[in-house]
């Protein structure tokens, strides 16, 4: 099964999203903070990134930048509870640097599965 | 014959006397006959006109002094002396080589032994330099005198024991009296605040320093509160006995407004950051709580009882989610999708949206002096705001009778400069007026309306975040908003936006031709919510009854490709709607608009399948952007 990487620094969200994604049979890594996730990364295994954007460490748009060097057919969806870098917000920041979809928190997880099964569908179909 | 040698030489020893008296004298004497000739001059006459003693005498008044002035300034008084009168008067005149001088000068009558008054005495007395000192004097005072009428500090004189003695103009100003006279013999405590302060003021004049006691409020002649900077001096007499007290008075009423305006804005600022924070870690907690939820939701069979409590679990996190989402808004956390709107529209719709549900007591006035007003907002976040004023407004006014009025007016950006002393970011601003006649508030309350969570309302009823909100609608668009209030009598808002004439891009990419049919059940709200997405380059078709509905589906060259319902809708039901979209030939995204209490209606549509977005007033231009994008993908 395809593998999901999720950097996430909320504990309970992060175990939700898990629970979630493990249910529906997929692969899930995990990673505390965005530094974590960009040393720790296997491209191999991971096809797919789920990651916040406002943590400690290295942020959410370093996550996709440092993410997407590494492996450029990576897909990626930011998530975010809200806050403003400038006069964008974060989300309309990801999307920019090439998130494949973003999500304002609170998200529908449905509604997020369906998205990462059509992403990742297309990715298989190439 | 020794006898008379003796008298002889009396006399002119007399003569003598007489002679070196008056020709010593500084006065100019002289002795007029009735033909107005000089028959005896004195030397400080001679030396004046610079003749000889021989050359005036036999010389006529109107010979010596021009009979032009003699006979205008002079004959008239020395005629009423000849009549018996001692005549004493000033006058100047010029003389040779000494110029203009002032004199004092005295006829007496001058009576012949036989008791007729053949002669006058003239004496002629130089008072120049008196008058020039004089002059002097009083024109220092006159100086003064519209020094302290035009200063523009107010100054006060009082008796030691407070009475006021007199104040100039400045000071009527300030303290808001028609005159003076209106306050002469006033006591000065009757217009400090503070009872006793002035007394306390006054002990510590004793030692005849001048002193500054900083700022002091007073009240006005008409009884409203100011605040003055205040200075004073005691002035002693030469006993050293106080004899009146100087006070100036600035008003630092604006000053300290300003100051005020600063403090709040950065004590704004603070909240904003703190619930800016809160709400992000609260959206965190939301996110798991819905996340669980739905996996519950998914669990469970649709007929389960508990589906029915999982559905409230998320209806309460959609409410969490509004509120997060306006707490964002306060903070100026949420990015805004801006376009291009006139404030006139969007008022115009407000106002016609809260006339349908105001009571017939309160009448709505709106006086628009302009009707083209562009300024770069979304659409319904300036909706969100003259909704808000207009409901306030409302709210304020209980149950009495009145007037709420909205006005719409240009400002240049300089005065709004002067006006709010603060930098601007356009030549010209629209002022958004909204007055209402409701029980108003005092200024402790004023100082607080636009933090979160603060209200007047009782517990549970309203959050509070609605003028907080505004405010950060409002100052995230490079505005302003003010308000004045006064108990009893009503509030006044003022909003400042910056007036854009000049075509912005969306940040977005839009789909140009692409066309969305409206359903809606108010006209007002949604007219402003498909001005936006006009706007925002969508082709809008609006959509009441069935009958159009149906046609404009079926017809393939017609059919939309998309459809926004907001739920309230009356003339299309849920269940029309679902009949339509559920035809299998008809496939149209649709996105639906909740209030943020969920409906039967709203769960029913959702479980229909028809629904691919589904978003809970108020809505930003934004999220139903994203949400068409989403839903058309």
């Amino acid at each position: 099964m395809p593998g999901i990487l999720i950097v996430e620094d909320e504990n309970d969200l992060r175990e939700m999203l898990k629970v979630s994604l493990t249910r529906r049979k997929f692969t899930v890594l995990e990673a505390e903070n965005g530094k974590d996730a960009i040393i720790h990364f296997k491209p191999a295994v991971t096809d797919l990134v789920i990651t916040d954007l406002i943590m400690p460490e290295e942020d959410g748009l370093k996550v996709i930048m440092r993410l997407r060097e590494l492996k450029p057919s990576i897909k990626i969806i930011a998530i975010s509870g809200g806050g403003k870098a400038g006069p964008a917000s974060y989300l309309n920041l990801a999307k920019a640097l090439g998130a494949d979809a973003v999500y304002s928190k609170p998200f529908s997880v449905n509604e997020m599965i369906m998205k990462i099964e059509e992403l990742l569908v297309i990715e298989q179909d190439m | 014959m020794s006898g008379n040698d003796d008298y002889t030489r009396y006399l002119a020893r007399e003569k003598y006397f007489s002679d070196q008296i008056v020709n010593n004298s500084r006065s100019m004497i002289s002795i007029i006959n009735r033909n107005y000739v000089y028959e005896k001059v004195n030397t400080a006459f001679c030396d004046a006109q610079k003749g000889m003693e021989g050359s005036i005498i036999g010389k006529s008044l109107g010979d010596v002094w021009g009979h032009e002035t003699f006979n205008a300034r002079i004959k008239p008084n020395i005629d009423r002396c000849f009549e018996g009168a001692t005549v004493r008067y000033e006058a100047s005149f010029t003389i040779p080589q000494a110029g203009k001088r002032f004199f004092e000068v005295i006829f007496r009558p001058f009576p012949a032994e036989s008791g007729e008054i053949t002669h006058l005495l003239a004496e002629t007395f130089d008072i120049t330099d008196l008058k020039l000192t004089e002059k002097f004097a009083s024109d220092k005072e006159e100086e003064f005198r519209r020094f302290e009428t035009n200063l523009p500090i107010g100054f006060l004189r009082c008796k030691p024991d407070g009475m006021i003695i007199h104040a100039n103009r400045a000071f009527l100003m300030i303290m808001d009296c028609i005159e003076e006279s209106s306050i002469q013999n006033a006591d000065l405590r009757d217009y400090y605040s503070e009872k006793g302060l002035l007394d306390f003021h006054l002990e510590q004049l004793k030692d005849h320093k001048p002193k500054t006691f900083g700022r002091v409020p007073l009240k006005t002649c008409k009884n409203n509160d100011i605040v003055c900077r205040i200075s004073a001096f005691m002035t002693a007499d030469e006993a050293g006995n106080p004899s009146y007290i100087d006070f100036s008075f600035e008003d630092s009423s604006r000053e300290l407004m300003l100051e005020n305006r600063l403090l709040q804005a950065q004590k704004l600022e603070t909240i904003g950051a703190l619930a800016g924070g809160i709400a992000h870690d609260f959206n965190n907690i939301l996110a798991t709580i819905s996340g669980y939820s739905e996996l519950l939701q998914n669990d469970l069979p649709r007929t389960s009882p508990s589906a029915d409590n999982v559905a409230k679990i998320m209806a309460a996190v959609s409410k969490a989610r509004s509120l997060t989402n306006q707490m964002l808004t306060f903070s100026r956390q949420v990015e805004q999708e801006k376009v291009s709107v006139n404030v006139y529209d969007v008022l115009k719709e407000t106002i016609g949206f809260v006339r349908s549900a105001v009571p017939s007591y309160i009448k709505i006035k709106s006086s628009f002096r302009v009707r083209n007003v562009p300024v770069f907002a979304d659409p319904t976040q300036l909706f969100r705001v003259f909704l808000n004023l207009m409901t306030n407004a409302i709210q304020s006014m209980e149950e009495r009778p009145g007037t709420i009025s909205a006005s719409l007016a240009l400002v240049k950006g300089k005065n709004v400069q002067k006006e709010l002393n603060k930098d601007i970011v356009a030549d010209e601003y629209v002022l958004v007026t909204v007055k209402d006649m409701g029980k108003g508030m005092d200024p402790s309350l004023l100082r607080r309306i636009f933090e979160p969570f603060f209200t007047t309302r009782e517990v549970g009823k309203g959050s509070g975040l609605g003028l907080s909100v505004v405010h950060g609608i409002v100052t995230e668009m490079g505005g302003e908003i003010m308000v004045s209030s006064k108990i009893n009598e009503g509030s006044v808002f003022y909003i400042y936006l910056p007036v854009s004439r000049e075509y912005e891009p969306l940040s977005v990419i839009t789909g140009k031709n692409k066309r969305i049919l409206f359903i809606t059940g108010n006209k007002h709200e949604s007219r402003i919510l498909s001005l936006a997405l006009e706007s925002a380059g969508y082709e809008i078709t609006l959509s009441s009854d069935m009958d159009h509905l149906n046609k404009i589906v079926t017809d393939t060259k017609k059919r939309p490709d998309l459809i926004i319902y907001m739920i309230e809708a009356e003339q299309i039901r849920t269940d029309d709607l679902i009949g339509i979209l559920s035809k299998q030939d008809i496939r149209i995204p649709c996105i639906i608009i909740a209030d943020s209490n969920q409906t039967a209606e709203e769960e029913k549509l959702v479980n229909s399948g028809i629904v691919n977005q589904h978003l809970i007033k108020p809505v930003s231009l934004r999220e139903i952007i994203n949400a068409i994008q989403v839903s058309m993908s």
